[in-house]
């Protein structure tokens, strides 16, 4: 499958890049590519300019800077898997990194690609020849969503493998655009509309993830189930962290929803069953992948129960 | 002491090893020609359709478009491998059967270009009801796929032996269940491609293409593109494997042809990967069903089968898959009274063809399952009642199966060693366990016409030794193993060897490479071409030595009497001094072979043995379920085979571990899922190939039985192995959990299911 | 529009005009004629299209080849030295790592991004990073067989 055209750019500035992205609508930014260009072979992401933003300098350090540790989004999830303080701090981030894809997609991809992926479904990662069998989707561009057969909705799950220990972290990330910068959590980040998966101002670009000290102080681990153990996205991925000192507990899950989600009320004091029942109601999986939503659903509760058991 | 033989049964690297780890070998894709053009095919995207109207007006202005053609365009003869069972056109006419199907191509200068073409092209259709499961379509009323195809059941079989269904009568118990088998799609790295070149002064058209079948190729083209044989050649270049999918002639094919000759320019068709999920072949899916009669003492009795093969929208191999799929019913265990139905019934999918096993796999699974659920149900061991029923070389056969060599309880004693089955099989903790699985193969099927081989060896001045076979190497090293054989022979090593083969301008005919026949076929053709080089050869150097030529051994470059090595001729001082005498140069043999049947049959209608030789081997799994997500592990996979001679064991082993990684991912990982015909997972993100990381434990063992009618013994060794894992995989996960699964995939979902089942009705183990 | 671009390809350079939505494979196989690296499935998903861009392993079918300028690519062809056959390749044919050897030249680069990072990398580590190579005829048994092989010889040179 051949790539469409565009217009190609190489900007050696966040200004710059940020302008660009402002000025012209249908610029995209190029980090890893892993995920834009297979949707753009598929012709679901079509965009006019591709930014690439690889020659911006210092966007892919990993550093400890006043207790927190940053991680630049350029960062390969290569780095990110091997890197001691990752390894020591936030060992589920680690873990999460490793499991993208195949050893290249690690190469090449980068933690801000992962978590800025566009959302997935049956009906929408498909070459344009396939998806002439129906009318456009809402999420390409149509009126109807063929997963729950309504009008001007999307049920595209959020697939990407990083965010959850990043969100059980509370993690923060920096946005920058030619204005300036501002500090959210990540969570903030996820629109929950599957269509348009990310809240980011036009221009705005992901430069940064910054982990808080505390959440260094607690244990991380990430767990994913997919039908192989390569190549492919979660069916479910989740990840919890706890400390046990102060007996909080924070899970969350990929490919389970429009959004990675994050589960609310469940403490390390709860019994195992409790938190499994709460986990899994924390979510209603739709059928928009070739796995069922009953199976997502089912390991949304087997993953806590087989993290909740490494903690012991 | 000395071996046996000097280059039979050595481990040595393929021939074309050293080019393939260099990026160097050729495969059709690399070929590039002067002016050539790229081919690309518009498809339809309906299951079931009328064509109302194209409109290839706007691609044919499109600069760099140099050719548009639609069914309309093409000559009305339909083509497919089996004579009788032609149904298919190279782009659709009236009407399109399947998602997929080829429907329009254009070629131009750039494969960008042509991209662009599709996007600029028109299809009206009506789209029609659709049949999408073989059990519906048969029913009355239902769709037609194809209108002159009642009930859309495009071949059948029917066939009784012993007493037939009277047989059950005399049973001490009645087994009866049904088992269903997925699609699964061979995925082959190297995409199917082809690159025609037509010269107008001679009327001569050259092909290359990623093909298992270069003469079929041939007379699919010649009929289709109305040429007559002889002005065609096909070249099979390296092939990235095929595993039954590139057998059949397929649209880039006839459309690279047909350009070649209308634009009078190269043209090259290169399929991408989600046109070869929908629009190649796909192993069948299959219903089948099993009842078997057991006697008390734990013998088979009688046993009755029903398959219905989804064929897809049309036949590619239907009548030879259905009937393979009964007859080997019949091996390896001794089934004195059977009855069987098989039916390939059409519908609005993907076509299923030839895939490692050729419809075996799925009847063998469901034999294996439902032979060990008896051995459960009647407190018999499963290896045990296996070795009860095993088929014995030389016992006669109520098929009429000539087997004159066969290793199978002995397979199936090592295969149980060799995974611990005593101290393993009802022992181990809930969630682990081992199974096993048994089966046989031809190595080819005799008892048709046109599957012959030939063969011309050829010893030069240089000491080295052309052999042109017309067999077609697809990567499992056919070439080599023609090679060693014709090495043996004469007396030479592997590298004195120049293969040139596959090339129907050059090289003798040979069927091709299906059924597993290549070894024994084209080898036995090899061996006979090398067999009558080395008479002439001896006559002389007998003289020479005054010896009688039925004393003379040639080996490793020296001919000598029998016995007396140290006095032996030099190959080279022998040309030498038969140059001298003034004999003609080069020294050639010729040998062909088709294998042996009384008379010439077909497979459909007759009865007896049709195969030269048949393997036997049995697999052991041990498996261990993940309680948490229902994930299948497979611990370890022992193959114990019975090949006749390993003529080759390193290639020889290459084919077991990658039949079990293929057997895996039919059991557990792979399946091509459809939505009313269409695949909802055409590509490799998402079809469960298996990666390293599913790799188990690997453990073969040979089993050798040097069997007369292969060459130095040979019997096949390219599809048996995996007709077994899925089922030895299956037997194990009952082993582990105490359920039955009956329909494969077993995917992590269902074991869960079962897991939960299993707590609430408490349901204890074995 | 297209743009003139140098790319450096084992060792040596070559003056390109190209278009930024040729990818890095195509440009390979296209415009400078280098068909070891090959064309799996086109979607990054089969690791046959393997190659090495500053000694790392990349998808040259989901890359693009502007995005290329300025680094060391090398492919198949570029792995033996002078004729001499890499301690890889000559394992690969030695232990039958291959059949059809379609996805060999992804297999051997990948291997040796692996190795030249890690020397004597344990088998499962290995079998981890080797498996977004996919192989249909092998099994993969023989392929970590010849990688594993190399890695064992290197570690005995200390």
């Amino acid at each position: 499958m051949r790539l469409p055209k565009f217009e190609y750019i190489e900007p050696t500035g966040l200004k710059e890049a940020s302008s660009i992205l402002i000025k012209e609508g249908g610029a995209r930014i190029l980090a890893g590519g892993t995920d834009m260009l297979v949707n753009m072979k598929h012709r679901v992401d079509l965009p006019s300019l591709i930014v690439n933003i690889k020659k911006i300098p210092g966007l892919d350090s990993i550093r400890k800077e006043n207790g927190t540790l940053k991680i630049g989004a350029l960062t390969p999830l290569k780095q990110v898997s091997v890197n001691p303080d990752v390894l020591k701090f936030a060992p589920g981030l680690a873990q999460a990194a490793s499991s993208v894809g195949s050893y290249h997609h690690q190469t090449m991809g980068t933690i801000g690609g992962n978590i800025c992926q566009q959302n997935r479904c049956k009906y929408f990662n498909q070459s344009k020849w396939w998806r002439s069998s129906r009318e456009l989707c809402f999420k390409a561009g149509g009126e109807t969503c063929y997963v729950v057969n309504k009008k001007d909705i999307c049920y595209s799950s959020y697939c990407g493998d990083m965010a959850p220990a990043l969100l059980t972290m509370n993690a923060k990330v920096k946005l920058v655009d030619a204005q300036g910068a501002r500090e959210v959590l990540l969570e903030s980040i996820f629109s929950g509309d599957g269509k348009n998966p990310l809240n980011l101002k036009k221009g705005e670009i992901l430069t940064e993830f910054v982990l808080p000290e505390d959440s260094m102080k607690g244990i991380s681990i990430y767990r994913k189930t997919a039908n192989r153990e390569s190549i492919d996205f979660p069916i479910v991925g989740a990840a919890l962290w706890a400390s046990k000192e102060s007996g909080s507990l924070r899970i969350a899950f990929t490919a389970v929803d429009r959004k990675p989600v994050v589960v609310q009320g469940a403490l390390l004091t709860n019994k195992v069953e409790d938190i499994m029942e709460l986990a899994s109601k924390s979510a209603r999986p739709v059928n928009n992948s070739v796995y069922s939503a009953s199976y997502k659903k089912k390991m949304m509760g087997m993953l806590v129960k087989s993290m909740l058991g490494e903690l012991n | 002491m000395e071996k046996k033989y000097s280059v039979v049964g050595a481990r040595l690297p393929m021939l074309d090893a050293g080019e393939k780890v260099k990026g160097a070998a050729r495969f059709t894709d690399d070929i590039v020609l002067p002016g050539m053009l790229h081919g690309k095919i518009l498809r339809s995207p309906f299951p079931h359709a009328k064509i109302l109207n194209i409109d290839t007006s706007k691609a044919e202005k499109l600069i760099g478009v140099k050719g548009v053609i639609t069914g309309r365009d093409i000559p009305d003869v339909p083509y497919g491998i089996v004579p009788k069972a032609k149904d298919e056109f190279a782009l659709a006419k009236i009407k399109v059967r399947h998602v997929g199907e080829a429907v329009v191509a254009v070629c131009a200068t750039d494969p960008e270009i042509a991209e662009e073409a599709l996007d600029l092209i028109k299809v009206e259709y009506e789209q029609l009801p659709g049949v999408f499961d073989p059990l519906d379509a048969i029913k009355e009323g239902a769709p037609l796929v194809h209108d002159n195809t009642p009930n859309n059941i495009s071949a059948s079989i029917h066939k009784s032996f012993g007493e037939g269904e009277k047989a059950f009568d005399d049973c001490d118990l009645v087994f009866d269940n049904t088992f269903y088998s997925q699609a699964v799609n061979h995925a082959p790295l190297e995409p199917h491609a082809a690159v025609a070149q037509f010269d107008p002064l001679k009327g001569e058209m050259v092909i290359w293409s990623s093909t298992q079948i270069p003469f079929f190729l041939r007379r699919n083209i010649s009929t289709t593109i109305l040429i007559p044989e002889s002005k065609i050649r096909v070249i099979k270049p390296r092939v990235g494997g095929g595993f039954g999918q590139k057998i059949d002639m397929f649209s880039k094919d006839f459309c690279a042809c047909w350009f070649a000759r209308q634009t009078g320019r190269p043209v090259k068709f290169l399929y991408d990967r989600e046109e070869i999920f929908v629009a190649t072949r796909q192993r069948h899916p299959m219903y089948v069903r099993v009842k078997t009669g057991m006697k008390k003492d734990g013998t088979i009795h009688a046993q009755r089968f029903w398959a219905h093969a989804d064929g897809g929208a049309y036949n590619s191999t239907a009548p030879l898959m259905i009937t393979l799929s009964c007859y080997f019913l019949m091996v390896p265990y001794r089934v004195p009274n059977l009855v069987y139905e098989g039916y390939h019934v059409y519908t609005n999918k993907p076509v299923g063809g030839a895939m490692r096993g050729h419809g075996i796999p799925q009847a063998r699974f469901a034999v294996e399952r439902q032979l060990d659920m008896i051995a459960v149900e009647m407190g018999i061991d499963p290896a045990e009642l296996r070795i009860k029923n095993s088929l014995h070389a030389h016992e006669p056969h109520p098929g009429g199966f000539i087997i004159n060599t066969c290793g199978f309880s002995e397979s199936v004693e090592k295969a149980a060693e060799a995974i611990g089955w005593r101290e393993k099989r009802g022992k181990l903790p809930y969630g682990r366990g081992v199974g096993m699985g048994g089966a046989s193969f031809p190595s080819g099927v005799s008892n048709m016409s046109h599957l012959a081989s030939g063969a011309v060896v050829q010893l030069g001045q240089d000491g080295a030794v052309t052999l042109l076979t017309g067999a077609a190497d697809i990567g499992q090293g056919a070439e080599t193993v023609i090679a060693q054989i014709v090495a043996e022979e004469l007396g030479v090593r592997l590298e004195d060897i120049r293969v040139t083969a596959a090339d129907t301008g050059i090289t003798p005919l040979d069927a091709g490479t299906f059924g597993s026949g290549v070894t024994v076929r084209a080898g036995n053709a090899a061996l006979e071409a090398a067999t009558s080089l080395k008479k002439k050869l001896f006559e002389f150097v007998a003289k020479e030595m005054e010896a009688n030529p039925l004393d003379l051994v040639a080996r490793d470059r020296l001919i000598y009497v029998k016995g007396s090595p140290d006095k032996g001729m030099p190959l080279m001082e022998a040309i030498k001094r038969y140059r001298y005498a003034d004999l003609p140069m080069p020294i050639v043999g010729r040998g062909s072979w088709m294998a042996p049947a009384s008379e010439p049959t077909t497979l459909l209608n007759e009865e007896g043995n049709f195969a030269p030789n048949y393997s036997f081997m049995t697999q052991a799994a041990e498996v261990e379920i993940d309680f948490d997500t229902g994930k299948v592990k497979v611990v370890k996979m022992v193959t114990a085979h019975d090949c006749g001679t390993p003529i080759n064991p390193l290639l020889v082993e290459g084919q077991l571990e990658g039949s079990i990684m293929g057997g895996i991912g039919h059991a557990l990982y792979e399946n091509v899922i459809t939505e009313k015909g269409q695949v909802m997972n055409p590509s490799f993100l998402d079809y469960g190939f298996p990666t390293a990381m599913e790799m188990p434990e690997m453990e073969g063992i040979s089993i050798e039985t040097d069997d007369p009618v292969g060459p130095f013994g040979a019997k096949e060794s390219g599809e048996g192995t995996q007709l077994a894992p899925a089922p030895a995989i299956v037997n194990a996960i009952y082993d582990a959990i105490g359920v039955n699964f009956m329909e494969l995939p077993i995917t992590p979902e269902k074991i869960l299911k079962a897991l939960e089942e299993n707590k609430r009705s408490e349901k204890p183990r074995s | 529009m297209k743009q003139a671009i140098n790319l450096n390809v084992n060792g040596d350079t070559y003056e390109l005009l190209v278009a930024p939505n040729l990818t890095l494979l195509e440009v390979l196989r296209e415009k400078i004629g280098l068909m070891g690296t090959k064309r799996g499935c086109d979607l990054g998903a089969c690791g046959a299209c393997t190659v090495l861009v500053d000694g790392e392993a990349y998808l040259s079918c989901i890359m693009l080849a502007v995005d290329a300028v300025g680094k060391n690519i090398t492919t198949i062809e570029g792995l033996s030295h002078e004729g001499e056959l890499h301690p890889l390749q000559r394992s690969f044919i030695d232990n039958g790592g291959l059949q059809c050897g379609f996805c060999t030249p992804g297999m051997i680069l990948t291997a040796k991004a692996v190795l030249d990072e890690d020397p004597s990398p344990t088998e499962e580590s290995l079998k981890k990073k080797l498996a977004g190579n996919l192989c249909r005829c092998t099994g993969y048994k023989k392929v970590l067989d010849s990688v594993m092989d190399v890695a064992g010889q290197s570690s005995k040179e200390g």
